[in-house]
């Protein structure tokens, strides 16, 4: 009991570094697209605005929730590797 | 210092494989010759070898340990450790080990009549620290020569490949989008700095410079 407790500490604050980072890696590749798409191909109006609106499109896309993954991948992980090793 | 550098190097690319050797999943062609309990009485040496007490019960400094006897295909024999590895290092997650000493022992075999079973175990036999490889699952296969193809390591180094890949891509964008504008925007802060200060002392030696003796004057 205390092994699973101690597990899951050590899982949520692994993740949760994980989490920020990747959440700041993939965010950051939505901005560099836009800033790119601005550059190549638009060109015209305020730069700053349309990156802005792009970033508030992304924020509310299932795309940005997609991170939470880093979380429930390893718990779905760990629950079917219990069963696989002493049920299955 | 090129020496000490590769005996550094050396020694951590040991350390990488041991550790691989040691935590990844291997299966051996055995049969099953007995089972026993026996009593563990761990020193410092050998404590970091095995495991703990089962998932359920308490850790004291002794206690039983579950052994599987077996013999290779080649004739010689090889002693397994049977142990809870429970929510622990490594992250087999087993629970299961009366289990699975049951099952071994339904699989006993003689010489004469052999069942040749596959068991994953993982860690290491040695006899020097009496320490013993820990079984996670047996499972009876057709013969002593089929192939086993090992997916699990081949599943964990690609993601483990995958995974050092994704760090190292955060890591270059991280220091190109993050770190490298903020250097350039203390830079730029230091060299405003600097020539507010060459601007401060100038005054001040301007001033100082003031109270020195001229040269005289021309006329």
């Amino acid at each position: 009991m205390l092994g699973m407790i101690r597990l899951g500490v050590i899982l949520f604050v692994i993740l949760t570094a994980f989490y920020w980072a990747l959440s700041w890696y993939f965010r950051s590749l939505a901005r560099g697209a836009l800033e790119r798409e601005w550059d190549e191909e638009i060109r015209q109006g305020d730069r700053e605005a349309f990156i802005t609106q792009g970033m508030a499109d992304y924020d509310s896309s299932l795309k940005k929730k997609l991170v939470w993954g880093v979380y429930i991948v390893p718990i779905v992980v760990v629950i079917a590797l219990v069963y696989l090793t002493n049920y299955a | 210092m090129r020496y000490f550098r590769w005996t550094i190097f050396l020694l951590m690319l040991l350390l990488a494989f041991s550790f691989f050797h040691y935590n990844l999943p291997q299966r051996d062609i055995v049969r099953v010759t007995s089972t026993e309990v026996i009593r563990a009485d761990f020193t410092g040496f050998n404590r970091f070898f095995y495991a703990q007490a089962d998932s359920g019960n308490t850790e004291l400094a002794n206690r039983d340990l579950r052994l599987i006897n077996a013999a290779r295909t080649n004739g010689r024999v090889t002693v397994y450790r049977n142990e809870d590895t429970g929510f622990g290092w490594p992250p087999y997650f087993k629970l299961d080990s009366s289990n699975l000493q049951a099952e071994a022992a339904d699989l006993i075999s003689t010489r004469a009549e052999p069942i040749w079973v596959a068991i994953t175990h993982y860690g290491w036999r040695n006899e020097f620290l009496s320490i013993y490889p820990n079984a996670i699952a047996v499972r009876e296969v057709s013969g002593p020569d089929v192939t086993l193809i090992p997916w699990v390591n081949i599943a964990i180094f690609g993601m483990l490949f995958v995974a050092i890949f994704l760090i190292w891509r955060m890591l270059r964008r991280f220091r190109r989008r993050a770190i490298e504008p903020f250097l350039d925007r203390a830079d730029d802060q230091l060299d405003l700095a600097k020539a507010r200060y060459a601007g401060v002392t100038g005054g001040i030696r301007a001033w100082l410079d003031s109270w020195r003796k001229k040269p005289p004057r021309l006329k």
